[in-house]
């Protein structure tokens, strides 16, 4: 089920609402607990075992990591299995396939595939529960006694398939106890439609026109319309990925959770470095105290740290998929990055800041590129139409460009802060005027985006959640 | 209002839109069709362990209630208006050009080579062993280019017809791009389907005319007899959206000689024009009850001559204008017809011989023209 459905707004969303809020205080765990194992079950009947299983494997190895941590060696033991476990199952569906086809290479050898689909936002739980194993690991949080506690954190349906991936310390507290109040809700209520206005009056139409311009014959595409095309696929994938996150976030407030911010305007970046510090917060800062900083971080010479970077971003990179273009996409940032650290940071620092921006976007476009296109003929195909090698311009890129103008003018403004901060100002501002404003303005445009929103829903030919396949 | 009086009403408008949509969901019957969309809506499907466990269920079920969804032609509405409003000219492939025209999109990309030369050839093949004359009709996108959305791309027909000159030759190809050009102000093409009027069938009968050196049939376009005003055809339901009806008219000297057609070796009519469809969907079906496989038409003229047309829908409403030149007419829709198409015309054709004539518009041509040989 996804969250920009009519099944979710019109049957699971009310329903569940009102069944929480009629629940008193320690039972709203398990009506929460209910709630999303039937959420997750309406899309994956038979993986939702595997959920469970994952879940009570890392509650147990939680309490033993806790019981034994004056014995070392026991505590470190129990830790691996756990991460051994998370790994495998992640590695089972998401990379078998990937690694027998690299096998398959060897002359002679022919190993079938097994062609299991992915279940649903495994990625992201994986993360999640080891984050907890870890956390108790390193004495940062108590192990969880009340099973349940740990399963609403597991299975909770709002970030449960796609994020954002909540470490285990940001919500210990909360997983037990939590407030509802008016405010909340409010703000929780209207994330949550603006979250489902950038995923469906955004993203979707904007993807649109990137799946026409990459579906059709991708060998006549004119440089102008290959960046107009990878500029829309950036757009949706941003808009869609961050209004999921938006929605989750909202639907967290809602109840009392305050999940992390999972996207900071990463499009305004003015190098590679602050792009990854601003995209996918929740990943990148997983990776950052889980691996980058147990590796040594920048602790142990700039050797050592360009070496950490280059393993954090292969990781990152094949975590969205088991392929090369995943992997090379990883590496290309790792490279930037590297650059950075070593000499162009400096260069960026002293440089007129819109270089630093047109250098920025130039990497992340192409880098899309690798990530969407995949395989190496579509790839270099599409990097020949954008370097200009099939002509510069024709009326079918005008059109396209004319056809979304407004679109895209206001995907820019709202890839950039300048609404939100206005917003903030006027809602911060407690004067007569200023406040008034931001009441009505909220009461006005927060029913119209949603109605608006139900509108593409109900006609939607073209509506998938990228990070689904993640 | 107080911060408590805002954030009320604030979640309480949200609220109610849910749960009073929610509440006319639940209480809507379900509709089998959508005559607005032309389709069969999704029906609620039954749940069994099988459908639950392999997922299909879930599917389904999304499927059904979307579709199902209360006041749905609505919210369709509502979302091509709001495009409309950000400046889309191209709603569900179909350019909203000048002066309340709807005209279908065909992109150039969407016809590859290849399937140029494979109708190409099939079409040669044909014209130089029966000797066939092969008219070519341009879309509206072509003659109606200058109504089009600005830059609008539009796959170039007289580019494509200068092609099939080449490969068949002068003598075979009916000229009528130039003579609808000529008259491109005029009400030739519809403004809410894809098929010209039968005025525009009346200039291609002008281009069959001149090709063949005769002045023709002395059809007056002043007196053509209108049918119905209140036409809203196939680009109307594509787009769904609301705008002017058009006219559906015909030349009331076609009804002159007692005519007489065999559909499908089935039904005898005695009017080329059936007034049953002007109270459905399809309109245009009143020319020559819409599409068949095989039609015989005995014109009542006694001027001895047998004509061969292989057409697609376009030529319904010009096919009654060639009656006066021919005694016998046999019509071919390559759509609803699997045997080899010569066989068909060796067991049609007389003794002394007979004209054919393929007759399609560029688009369904490239899409449709094939035969078994």
């Amino acid at each position: 089920m996804v969250f920009s459905s009519i099944l979710f707004l019109f049957r699971f969303l009310p329903i569940f609402l009102i069944c929480y809020l009629l629940t008193p205080g320690r039972m709203k765990n398990f009506i929460l607990l209910l709630g999303s194992l039937f959420f997750y079950a309406w899309g994956e009947p038979v993986y939702v075992v595997l959920m469970l299983i994952s879940t009570v494997s890392d509650y147990i190895h939680g309490l033993l990591i806790e019981k034994n941590r004056e014995r070392k060696n026991v505590a470190r033991g129990l830790l691996i299995s756990s991460v051994c476990i998370n790994l495998l199952m992640l590695g089972f569906f998401k990379y078998a396939d990937f690694l027998i086809g690299l096998v398959n290479l060897i002359p002679g050898v022919n190993i079938p595939l097994l062609e299991l689909p992915l279940p649903i936002g495994i990625s992201f739980y994986t993360f999640q529960t080891m984050s907890y194993s870890i956390d108790v690991y390193r004495g940062e949080v108590k192990a969880r006694k009340n099973i349940l506690d740990f399963a609403v954190f597991v299975t909770m349906f709002p970030q449960l398939i796609a994020g954002p991936i909540v470490k285990y310390h940001q919500i210990d507290t909360e997983l037990h106890h939590r407030e509802m109040n008016l405010t909340q809700t409010r703000q929780g209520m209207n994330r949550f439609v603006i979250g489902m206005a950038k995923k469906v009056l955004l993203a979707n139409n904007l993807g649109l026109v990137w799946s026409q311009i990459a579906g059709g014959t991708g060998g006549e595409l004119t440089m102008f319309t290959a960046w107009l095309g990878i500029i829309c696929y950036a757009f949706q994938i941003y808009f869609d990925f961050s209004g999921y996150s938006d929605m989750a976030i909202g639907l967290g407030l809602i109840m009392g959770f305050h999940f992390p911010e999972n996207f900071n305007y990463p499009y305004i970046s003015h190098s590679i470095t602050e792009f990854w510090r601003r995209w996918h917060i929740s990943l990148s800062t997983w990776f950052r105290e889980y691996v980058y900083i147990p590796l040594g971080g920048n602790r142990k010479g700039l050797r050592r740290q360009l070496l950490n970077i280059f393993i954090v971003w292969m990781l990152t990179g094949i975590w969205h998929g088991a392929g090369v273009n995943f992997l090379l996409w990883g590496l290309w940032y790792a490279f930037f990055l590297i650059l950075e650290k070593t000499f162009l940071g400096k260069w960026l620092d002293a440089a007129p800041r819109f270089l630093g921006r047109l250098y920025t976007w130039v990497v992340v476009l192409v880098g899309w590129v690798f990530f969407e296109l995949g395989s190496w003929d579509a790839v270099s195909s599409y990097l020949v139409s954008m370097f200009g090698g099939r002509g510069l311009i024709d009326n079918n890129g005008i059109y396209t460009l004319i056809q979304n103008a407004a679109v895209l003018v206001i995907a820019v403004i709202a890839s950039t802060p300048v609404v939100t901060s206005m917003v903030k100002k006027l809602e911060g501002t407690k004067t007569g005027l200023a406040i008034a404003t931001y009441r009505v303005g909220t009461m006005l445009v927060i029913p119209v985006l949603f109605l608006l929103s139900i509108a593409f829903i109900v006609d939607a030919s073209y509506n998938p959640f990228l990070y689904f396949r993640f | 209002m107080s911060e408590r009086v805002h954030a009320y009403l604030n979640i309480g408008i949200i609220c109610a839109i849910i749960v009073l949509l929610m509440a006319v969901d639940i209480f809507n019957s379900d509709r089998t069709y959508s005559e607005t969309e032309n389709r069969v809506l999704a029906e609620k499907p039954e749940f069994s362990r099988e459908a639950w466990f392999d997922g299909s269920f879930a599917s389904d079920y999304e499927e059904y209630i979307t579709d199902q969804f209360a006041g749905r032609d609505k919210w369709v509405a509502m979302k091509t208006y709001s495009e409309m409003a950000l400046g889309r000219s191209l709603v569900n492939g179909v350019y909203l050009a000048e002066d309340d025209y709807m005209i279908q999109q065909h992109r150039p990309q969407d016809f590859s080579e290849e399937l140029i030369q494979t109708r190409l050839a099939k079409l040669d093949k044909l014209v130089k062993k029966w000797d066939a004359q092969v008219m070519l009709v341009p879309t509206a996108d072509n003659i109606l280019s200058e109504k089009l959305p600005v830059y609008a791309p539009y796959f170039d027909q007289k580019a494509f017809i200068d092609r099939v000159r080449d490969v068949i030759g002068e003598e075979y190809l009916i000229n009528v791009y130039d003579i609808l050009e000529e008259h491109d102000r005029e009400y030739i093409y519809y403004k809410t389907d894809h098929h010209w009027t039968s005025l525009g069938a009346y200039y291609g009968y002008q281009a069959w005319a001149n090709h063949r050196n005769e002045s023709g049939y002395p059809y007056n376009p002043e007196g053509m007899k209108e049918v119905t005003t209140e036409f809203w055809g196939t680009l109307q339901s594509k787009t769904n959206l609301n705008g002017p009806k058009d006219i559906i008219a015909y030349f009331p000297e076609t009804e002159q000689q007692p005519v007489s057609l065999v559909y499908d070796m089935q039904t005898r009519r005695k009017s080329f024009y059936e007034e049953k469809y002007l109270d459905t969907k399809n309109q245009y079906g009143f020319f020559m009850d819409d599409n068949h496989g095989m039609i015989e038409i005995d014109t009542g003229y006694e001027s001895g001559g047998t004509l061969f047309v292989i057409k697609d829908s376009y030529a319904n409403c010009m096919i009654p204008l060639l009656a006066p030149h021919y005694e016998t007419i046999y019509v071919m829709d390559l759509r609803y017809f699997n045997a080899k198409l010569e066989d068909i015309m060796n067991m049609y054709k007389p003794a002394e011989g007979m004209d054919v004539l393929i007759l399609y518009n560029c688009v369904h041509f490239l899409e449709d023209f094939k035969y078994y040989e």
